[in-house]
C-alpha cells in the first residue's frame, strides 16, 4: 500500500506573515509548539479541524495551506 | 534547573511516568518474584505478613515519587493543555497497553482451562499467584503504555 501524505506550507506561509513564531501559530491554532513542529517536519497530518484554523490564521485557503499528495 | 527549559511540559511528564513506571515494576518485580518461584502461595499468611508489605511500599513510592517528581516539573516549567496530536498519542499507547493486558489475560485464562481439563497442575497456579501475576502485568502493560507514548511523540518532533 503506498502511505499519502498531506503536505503543507506552513513554513513558508509563518515567513509571510511577517515570521510569525511557531509559538504564536501554536497559539493561535490552540495547539501546542511540538505539534506546528511536527506539521512542519511533515511528520504528522492533522486533523480536518485544525488544517481549516491554521490556514484561518494565515487567512489563505485551506488547499494553499495544505496539499494531498 | 535550566535544562528542564529544553523540553516541553508534557515530554517531561512522560519522562517522569515512564521513570515511575519502571521504578516500581522494577521494584516490585524483584521483590515479588522470588516469592513466586519459591513457594507455592497457598498461604494466606503469606499473602499477608509478605505481599501487602510490598504492595503498600510500591504504592508509598509511587505516591513520594509523583509528588517530587511532577510537582517540580509542574512547578519550574509551563504546563500546556493537551491537543490533538496527544489524545491520538495517547489512543495509540492506550491501545498497546490493553493488547499486553488481554494477551496476558488470555494466556492466564488458557493455563487455567489446560489445567483443569487435563488434572495438570502447569505452572502451580494458586489464586495468591494469579493475583501477583496479575498486578506484574498491570505494572509491564502500564510501562508499555509510557513507552510507546514517549516514543510516537519523540519520533514526530
Amino acid at each position: 500500500m503506498i502511505k499519502q501524505k498531506i503536505k503543507n506550507q506552513i513554513r513558508r506561509l509563518r515567513f509571510d506573515a511577517n515570521e510569525m513564531t511557531q509559538a504564536e501559530l501554536a497559539e493561535k491554532a490552540s495547539v501546542t509548539r511540538q505539534t506546528i513542529i511536527a506539521l512542519e517536519a511533515q511528520k504528522y497530518s492533522p486533523s480536518l479541524e485544525l488544517a481549516f484554523r491554521i490556514a484561518k490564521v494565515f487567512d489563505v485557503p485551506l488547499e494553499e495551506a495544505f496539499q494531498y499528495n | 534547573m535550566k535544562f528542564l527549559n529544553n523540553y516541553s511540559n508534557r515530554e517531561l511528564n512522560m519522562w517522569a511516568r515512564l521513570s515511575l513506571d519502571i521504578l516500581t515494576s522494577v521494584y516490585f518485580i524483584s521483590k515479588i518474584s522470588p516469592l513466586i518461584i519459591n513457594y507455592q502461595f497457598y498461604s494466606n499468611e503469606l499473602m499477608r505478613d509478605a505481599i501487602v508489605p510490598i504492595i503498600l511500599t510500591t504504592v508509598v513510592i509511587a505516591i513520594i515519587y509523583s509528588i517530587i517528581v511532577f510537582g517540580t516539573i509542574n512547578t519550574l516549567t509551563k504546563r500546556e493543555e493537551k491537543d490533538e496530536r496527544d489524545y491520538i498519542y495517547e489512543l495509540k499507547s492506550y491501545k498497546i497497553s490493553n493488547n499486553i493486558y488481554q494477551i496476558s489475560n488470555y494466556l492466564i485464562i488458557g493455563v487455567i482451562i489446560f489445567n483443569a481439563l487435563y488434572q495438570e497442575n502447569f505452572g502451580e497456579l494458586s489464586p495468591q499467584k494469579i493475583a501477583m501475576i496479575l498486578l506484574i502485568i498491570a505494572l509491564l502493560s502500564s510501562t508499555g503504555k509510557s513507552l510507546t507514548q514517549l516514543f510516537n511523540y519523540r519520533k514526530s518532533i
